[in-house]
């Protein structure tokens, strides 16, 4: 979903994170022993394990609990899952695909203006927040969809949110506020 | 000033008396407040002549020093601990402030910010120090003052971004809108540390124009403002004629020295850079620039664009590299290792293709190679080969950077070899695995979704050879952490016998001074602590205790007649002598301790031997009483004791020297044993 304006707005997804449980216990040594393209971590106790196709990277614990990130969309997200809990089957474990949740969704949009922070965070106080000796970018959280932007002064903005859905209301509810506040280019 | 009614009489005339501060009733005459806050200030003259001014004091804290005991019981006690929070707050605040030099009405405002702070109970799973430091720059945004978070972080040595966090949190939750920071605050501060004598205000001043001009000019936004202080000052110095170089600046400003560069050079992009110091301070062009950010986005297109004309440029040249590409594959052909078994198959297969890449790219290619070693060999060939054509290029085209050039050819290098790779080879990029063609094989199984290929995942699996091999690196990999494991499971079985088993060794101990030491003698308690504090690295801890141990054979009383003689003569005899008289006094404290001096004092004697005879006398009244001491026992002891001899005389002086103090004092004080004042 674009913002309805003129120019149609990319939002590139760059990253989704999803959670899922095996419902049985892994021995991470036979993984990282058994594994293709495996990292043992044991002072952390999980094992990294990182898929080709959908390009994941997965840590699992031995309690059965993996994470997984890296997917550009839910779909290869769910695939992704799918595939690593196959593997894992594969392996000898009796893997049950169970409470998969998506639980993060990174998002990159570039506006085609530049923006002034300051004026953007002093008219939507106390929502926006600019501290530029901590980070360059000026911190807008929308509480009701639980999303959170970090507006550059370049026009790019990065979209954080529990879901796609959820990022792509966010663009279109802080393009306006941005609108506002542009400064066009001089050159 | 209370119209009220008069609680006796009911009567509504009341005489408030402004300078006395009371208030009473003109009915029936009683008073009904007394010390009223004034603020009036009256003088009142005392004995001598001498004018003092009326009035009490009122604690800040307010009532709350004072709360109800007994009725009010439940109350009383939280409010004691809220009470001790904000004392405490108010004390760490009035600390961190002072360093800070910030005035009081900036410390009062913090401190009612936390008291806000701990009414919404924001304290909880915070530490103390953050939240002070977080409502202390709280009220140095709001009132505008030079601070800086990197100043209170260099304080309390804590991480900026922890500190920031805080911060954050609780200008959020206390809906308190930090202003933003201007750069131009800080200019006034950094001018003064960076000594300009009489000039600093004009410096000062010159700074603040370049600072609003870099804003105007957008180099200020998501910019630490003091980089851009930095920046400012040290153009602004040499301005007027001030040398500063760019470490004094940073050592003020707290920025790296990159940084700096990168927003000189960013200024000087700028128009404004090219005016002259007259044009500067007159005229402010009206032209406002684009961030930085955007003109080096400008920038990179501008390579992608070049870049590809240098690739249009090559597929000229490329007729001339064509040749020496014949001439490496012949050189190659000549050197490389015959392949046997799989990979002789595997390398005349990928020959073939190798010819169809090239002909597709019209690249310069290195020739394909099985064996990666090879490959990369081939590869740093005709980097070299190439550098040298771009250096030609270079001249050719006035081209200032080989760089992105360079680049462009990396990539476009490798595409034809990893498209290579990726056909024939499989996924497998271990160095010393197998790679067996085995893995086309795939099961059937059951398949859950249509999407997923069996056949892949089956390549993410290894067979038996491979995890042996595998099982092997992993094993030599991981040796230190295997060792580990084993040692620990074997130091838990061990205490598992002794039954000394402790479930959680994590938490470290820590080292408590004020540990109490059990002992029933001074000696014991002497003993113990040395074990414990190990004050000496040179002493060995396990020969003193085999002496204290070996002494155990009991000693009869020693004479006190040795006490008055010795104190005068002055040297190492005095210390044995000394040892002796302390010896007789430590015969009335404890037996263990004098055990160990007289065995000390023998091992002395033993080690230096020009002592001995002069201390033969001396000691004769200790040797009378260690003859029951067993012999054998410390001549073990003194064969290693002789092998290092210089540092066991410092080791056992020093051991004498707590003991020799110890047993001074007790000499002093009779028999009381003062424990303490040996440590």
């Amino acid at each position: 979903m674009d913002s309805s304006n003129d120019e149609a707005l990319d939002i590139i997804i760059t990253n989704v994170v999803a959670t899922f449980r095996t419902r049985c216990h892994l021995n991470l040594r036979t993984i990282a022993l058994e594994g293709i393209n495996v990292i043992y971590k044991p002072d952390m106790g999980k094992v990294l394990m990182k898929l080709r196709k959908p390009k994941i990277t997965a840590s699992i614990w031995s309690s059965g609990k993996i994470i997984c990130t890296g997917a550009t969309s839910e779909d290869d997200a769910k695939v992704g899952a799918r595939r690593l809990a196959r593997t894992l089957q594969k392996l000898g474990f009796k893997v049950r695909f169970s409470a998969f949740k998506v639980v993060n969704v990174l998002a990159v949009c570039s506006m085609p203006f530049a923006i002034r922070l300051i004026d953007f965070t002093k008219k939507n106080r106390p929502i926006a927040s600019y501290e530029p000796e901590l980070h360059p970018a000026a911190t807008y959280r929308i509480k009701h969809i639980k999303a959170t932007i970090q507006v550059f002064s370049t026009g790019s903005i990065t979209v954080t949110g529990p879901n796609v859905q959820n990022v792509a209301s966010a663009v279109e509810q802080v393009y306006p506020l941005l609108f506002e506040c542009q400064k066009p280019r001089c050159k | 000033m209370s119209s009220r009614v008069c609680r006796t009489c009911g009567g509504a005339d009341i005489d408030v008396d402004q300078a006395r501060g009371s208030a009473v009733c003109t009915g029936c005459g009683s008073v009904l407040e007394d010390n009223i806050i004034v603020s009036e200030v009256q003088f009142v003259e005392g004995s001598g002549g001498v004018s003092s001014a009326v009035g009490q004091f009122v604690s800040a804290e307010g009532p709350v020093k004072a709360p109800l005991l007994g009725s009010g019981f439940h109350t009383s006690v939280g409010k004691e601990s809220r009470a001790q929070t904000l004392q405490g707050g108010k004390r760490h605040i009035q600390q961190l402030g002072s360093q800070l030099q910030l005035n009081q009405h900036c410390l009062d405002t913090a401190f009612n910010f936390f008291k806000m702070v701990v009414s919404k109970h924001l304290t909880r799973g915070r530490k103390m120090e953050h939240v002070i430091a977080a409502c202390l720059y709280l009220v140095c945004r709001t009132e505008g003052t030079p601070h800086m978070l990197l100043d209170l972080s260099d304080l309390l040595q804590v991480n900026i971004y922890i500190l920031g966090k805080t911060f954050l949190l609780l200008a959020r939750e206390l809906c308190i809108n930090a202003p933003a920071i201007d750069p131009c605050l800080y200019i006034p501060r950094f001018a003064h540390m960076l000594d300009f004598g009489g000039k600093t205000h004009e410096v000062s001043m010159t700074a603040l124009r370049l600072v609003q001009r870099m804003k105007r000019d957008w180099m200020h936004t998501g910019r630490r403002p003091s980089g851009l202080c930095g920046a400012a000052l040290l153009v602004a110095a040499r301005m007027h004629k001030f040398r500063r170089t760019v470490k004094d600046v940073i050592s003020v400003v707290k920025v790296c020295q990159t940084t700096l560069r990168k927003r000189l050079t960013e200024f000087e992009d700028t128009p404004t850079s090219q005016l002259t110091i007259d044009e500067f301070m007159r005229v402010d062009l009206e032209q406002e620039c684009d961030p930085p950010s955007f003109t080096a986005a400008q920038h990179k297109v501008k390579m992608q664009q070049l870049e590809q004309e240098l690739v249009r440029k090559l597929d000229e040249v490329e007729g001339e590299i064509s040749c020496y590409k014949d001439e490496i594959e012949t050189e190659l052909e000549k050197s490389r290792p015959k392949l046997r078994g799989i990979y002789a198959a595997y390398s005349k297969e990928i020959d073939p293709e190798d010819a169809e890449v090239l002909s597709s790219t019209s690249e310069p290619e290195e020739p394909e190679v099985g064996d990666a070693e090879l490959q990369a060999a081939t590869q740093h060939l005709t980097q070299n080969f190439l550098c040298q054509v771009i250096q030609e290029e270079e001249g050719r085209d006035k081209k200032t950077e080989a760089g992105p050039e360079k680049e462009s050819l990396g990539p476009l290098r490798q595409v034809a070899p990893l498209d290579v790779i990726l056909g024939k080879l499989t996924t497998t990029t271990c160095l010393d695995l197998n790679k067996s063609p085995d893995e086309e094989q795939s099961e059937s199984g059951v398949l859950e979704l249509d999407d997923i290929d069996d056949q892949e995942i089956e390549k993410y699996i290894l067979n038996e050879q491979e995890v042996q091999v595998k099982t092997e690196l992993w094993m030599k990999q991981n040796e230190e952490y295997l060792k580990e494991q084993e040692e620990k499971e074997e130091r838990i079985k061990k205490e598992k016998e002794q039954g000394t088993y402790k479930e959680k060794k994590k938490k470290k101990k820590r080292m408590t001074k004020g540990e109490q030491v059990e002992a029933l003698t001074a000696g014991e308690a002497i003993e113990k602590m040395l074990e414990k504090k190990k004050i000496s690295s040179k002493i060995n801890y396990d020969v003193l205790r085999d002496l204290n141990r070996g002494g155990e054979g009991g000693s009869g009383p020693d004479p006190p007649n040795t006490l008055t003689h010795k104190p005068l003569t002055r040297r190492r005899r005095n210390k044995t002598s000394e040892a002796n008289d302390l010896a007789a006094n430590a015969s009335i404290i404890g037996k263990r301790f004098r055990r160990l001096i007289s065995t000390t004092t023998r091992k002395k004697r033993k080690t230096s031997s020009s002592q001995v005879e002069n201390s033969v006398t001396m000691t004769t009244q200790t040797t009378t009483t260690d003859t029951t001491a067993p012999p054998p026992e410390p001549e073990p002891i003194s064969a290693p004791t002789l092998a290092p001899p210089t540092v066991e005389e410092e080791e056992e002086e020093e051991v004498e020297d707590e003991c020799v103090s110890a047993l001074q004092l007790v000499g002093d004080y009779g028999c009381e044993a003062e424990e303490e004042e040996v440590f």
